[in-house]
């Protein structure tokens, strides 16, 4: 028997993440590199760690292999513990039984033995693709205050946008009374933010029971909010102000690299105090040639840049030659940007080569992209909106 | 796959001409290049050559060290068969507590010496910027039947007049003379402090060269083994470029060497990562007033003014209006609004203040020492 844990994280990782295009085609949604130096999962994960929360369960099943070395044995986020630590958490079988996680819930579902070896009394459920800091232990002071079944964080969003979210409407109390997948008339504009705090002896009842439902689609959202919400339980809003950005799009995920641009960003990621962890690759700081220039730009170690960066953020490793323009755009690890090429309002993939004057993107419209490994030929353009890549 | 040489990395040694920069730390943990103290190279290099299992000597001022090297991990060394084993000075009944020579070191760790296992050790000064392959070291000291392998380099720039370490070196890479501290060095070989032996010779020499009460490896135990002709001593000569950080004008100048690509190449081969402790900053943000220009920066810096020539460490900032030209700006350090820096190596969470200037010409630089307020 382990020692008990108060709270158990469950991060989830499996889904394909296929808004993204090509840039998921070959990894999981929480691998993608961004900011610079950071994965998407660094931000739920170094969230528990400076939480408090060291026991984080991440539960795979697209392409995990990105995803399981980058988590590693969980030493850049303080993870490597004897007690508690990060677990990847594929599906496996049970003699004659095994299966795919058939949704969410029952990606939960089928790691209550996992859970269980801790003994908690609340399990946190996370999701592996928004870009936010977030006190978990705040969150579950509230749920515990409020004897909460289930704790919903939710934020308020623009009320043009809610027929994209899952929608909570409260009482002036904050118990949810209502929620509302996408609607199109939205009561309100609280926005679910996919971070669920739940009693755990209550969560593994309504586990129980959705499994052997066997019209459900073992969805959190779908089956088991509703259920709870029909069973009377109490269920309640946690109201987030903070900045949280969803970079589940090619246009969030690039709008969310911009957002670190601003003069004073909203996620201040200088903050010593709630540090943003990652694994680091260990390359030399980057350089700045006789003839590169760089303006309001992120630029991370191991770079070289000879040619004009403006309004970008390079991740680590990245060359841009001399004569080559980057403006608006997002480089991932190992990009290379040939001289004369310009780069505009695109994400160029991890360790993509842009040949010689091919021209990527475009002032206005969609952004471009150019996926992982891909080499675009010399003279070659891509116009806005088109992905390029295998 | 298992190697048969075991790494010991002497920190000992004090240098005056480094002056406060060494005033606070060892020359080992003398921060370089942007992101890296000295040690990193020497540990990168034995680990990245198939060295599990390193030692390193300790002497005074080694807070800074410890707190560079925590637990191992960043090299790999944190294992349970071998990695780093810190050997700080131990003041017993036969043991110096205070080292006059590496000499002393060696016989204060004997015990670390009999108690690993492999059959060579390679000990290294850490005054010395290389990224040398140890590999190639051992190679040859066992091509040539060796029992000693000096390494040495014919470059230019590692000869000083009254000081250093020269090799005569005749046929077969057979070592046939040593000079010390020559007013003018008659040799062009440079011997950069880094031996290759048989660990059991080395504690045969040691035992043997201190009952005589002699303290210094190299001018008394070097010197008599080389005139009685006993033992086999080769050099092995390293062909690329290495530095030697022996004043604050050397140190200097190593750093804006990095600046050219070819030293990048060659010090930073991705096949020969060299590892450091890391510290989890977010990347530089440069501003929209920004100018930059050949210059190495590295991650957690604000630059809003405009930086050229230089080495920028982790953390900095640079206000607008600030300039800083031909700079090595260590850690954390704060260059306010419209200062102004040539030729300056700042310390480490050093502040200049807003408007003041700070120009040296580029064969003085001046020295800034850590946690001071211009």
């Amino acid at each position: 028997m382990l020692r008990k844990k108060e709270c158990v994280a469950m991060l989830l990782a499996g889904g394909q993440g296929s808004r993204l295009g090509i840039l998921t085609r070959h990894t999981a949604k929480p691998a993608l590199p961004f900011g610079g130096k950071y994965r998407i999962i660094d931000f739920p994960v170094s969230n528990c760690t400076n939480s408090g929360i060291d026991v984080v369960g991440v539960l795979t099943q697209y392409r995990p292999l990105e995803l399981n070395a980058y988590i590693g044995n969980g030493a850049p986020w303080d993870l490597d513990l004897n007690n508690g630590g990060i677990f990847v958490l594929p599906p496996y079988s049970t003699g004659k039984q095994g299966e795919w996680y058939k949704g969410t819930a029952n990606s939960i579902y089928q790691n209550i033995e996992f859970i269980e070896q801790y003994n908690p009394e609340y399990v946190l459920v996370l999701s592996g693709d928004h870009i936010y800091k977030m006190d978990y232990a705040a969150m579950l002071a509230s749920h515990i205050e409020r004897g909460a079944a289930v704790t919903i964080a939710v934020r308020q969003v623009p009320w043009a946008e809610t027929d994209r979210f899952g929608i909570m409407n409260t009482d002036e109390n904050g118990f949810i009374t209502e929620f509302e997948e996408k609607p199109k008339n939205a009561k309100s504009n609280n926005a679910s933010m996919g971070v669920y705090m739940f009693t755990w002896d209550l969560m593994k009842k309504y586990l129980q029971a959705d499994e052997a439902d066997p019209l459900s689609s073992k969805d959190f959202g779908k089956n088991i909010i509703p259920k709870m919400l029909a069973a009377d339980e109490k269920l309640v809003a946690y109201k987030f102000s903070g900045y949280w950005k969803d970079v589940g799009t090619i246009e969030s995920l690039w709008e969310a690299n911009m957002d670190l641009l601003e003069v004073t960003p909203p996620i201040d990621m200088h903050d010593t105090s709630w540090r943003i962890y990652a694994r680091n690759v260990g390359m030399p700081p980057h350089y700045v040639g006789a003839k590169g220039t760089v303006t309001n730009s992120l630029i991370s170690e191991g770079g070289v840049v000879e040619g004009d960066v403006v309004s970008s953020v390079l991740s680590g490793g990245v060359q841009v030659d001399e004569g080559a323009r980057v403006i608006d755009s997002v480089l991932m690890p190992g990009a290379h940007i040939r001289s004369g090429a310009v780069i505009t309002r695109a994400i160029i993939g991890e360790n993509s080569v842009v040949g010689e004057k091919a021209i990527v993107g475009e002032k206005a419209g969609d952004i471009a992209v150019v996926g992982n490994n891909t080499h675009v030929s010399a003279g070659e353009k891509v116009a806005a909106g088109v992905q390029v890549g295998e | 796959m298992k190697t048969s040489i075991v790494g010991l990395i002497y920190t000992g040694e004090q240098y005056e001409r480094l002056e406060c920069l060494t005033r606070v730390r060892s020359v080992a943990a003398l921060p370089v290049l942007g992101r890296y103290r000295m040690i990193d190279f020497m540990l990168s290099g034995m680990v990245n050559s198939g060295i599990r299992n390193v030692g390193i000597i300790l002497q005074k001022n080694y807070q800074s060290l410890l707190d560079q090297l925590g637990s191992g991990k960043e090299w790999d060394l944190h294992g349970k068969r071998g990695g780093m084993t810190l050997l700080p000075p131990f003041a017993g009944q036969r043991n110096a507590s205070n080292y006059e020579g590496l000499l002393d070191a060696l016989k204060s760790n004997l015990s670390f010496l009999r108690r690993s296992q492999e059959r060579y050790i390679a000990v290294t000064d850490s005054n010395i910027l290389y990224s040398l392959d140890f590999e190639d070291v051992f190679k040859q000291h066992l091509e040539c039947n060796a029992d000693i392998s000096l390494v040495y380099t014919k470059e230019r720039e590692a000869r000083r007049n009254g000081v250093g370490r020269y090799l005569g070196v005749g046929e077969d890479h057979i070592v046939t003379h040593l000079e010390i501290d020559p007013s003018i060095p008659r040799y062009e070989n440079t011997y950069i402090g880094v031996f290759l032996i048989r660990r059991e010779l080395l504690i045969d020499l040691v035992d043997r060269a201190t009952s005589q009460r002699f303290h210094h490896f190299t001018r008394e135990l070097l010197a008599r083994v080389l005139a009685n002709g006993e033992y086999r001593v080769c050099g092995y000569e390293y062909t690329q470029r290495s530095w030697l950080i022996d004043s604050v004008a050397a140190y200097y100048k190593a750093n804006m060497d990095a600046l050219d690509p070819e030293v990048r190449r060659m010090l930073f081969n991705p096949e020969r990562p060299i590892w450091t402790k890391l510290r989890d900053e977010m990347p530089t943000r440069y501003a929209a007033g920004a100018k930059v220009c050949n210059s190495l920066v590295a991650d957690g810096c604000v630059i809003e003014g405009t930086v050229e020539d230089s080495v920028i460490f982790r953390g900095v900032t640079v206000a607008p209006g600030a300039s800083v030209r031909g700079c090595i700006i260590m850690q954390d350090a704060i260059i306010s609004r419209n200062a102004e820096l040539e030729n300056c190596i700042l310390d480490k969470l050093t502040t200049v203040r807003e408007d003041k200037r700070l120009v040296a010409p580029s064969t003085f630089p001046i020295v800034v020492g850590k946690n001071l307020v211009i």
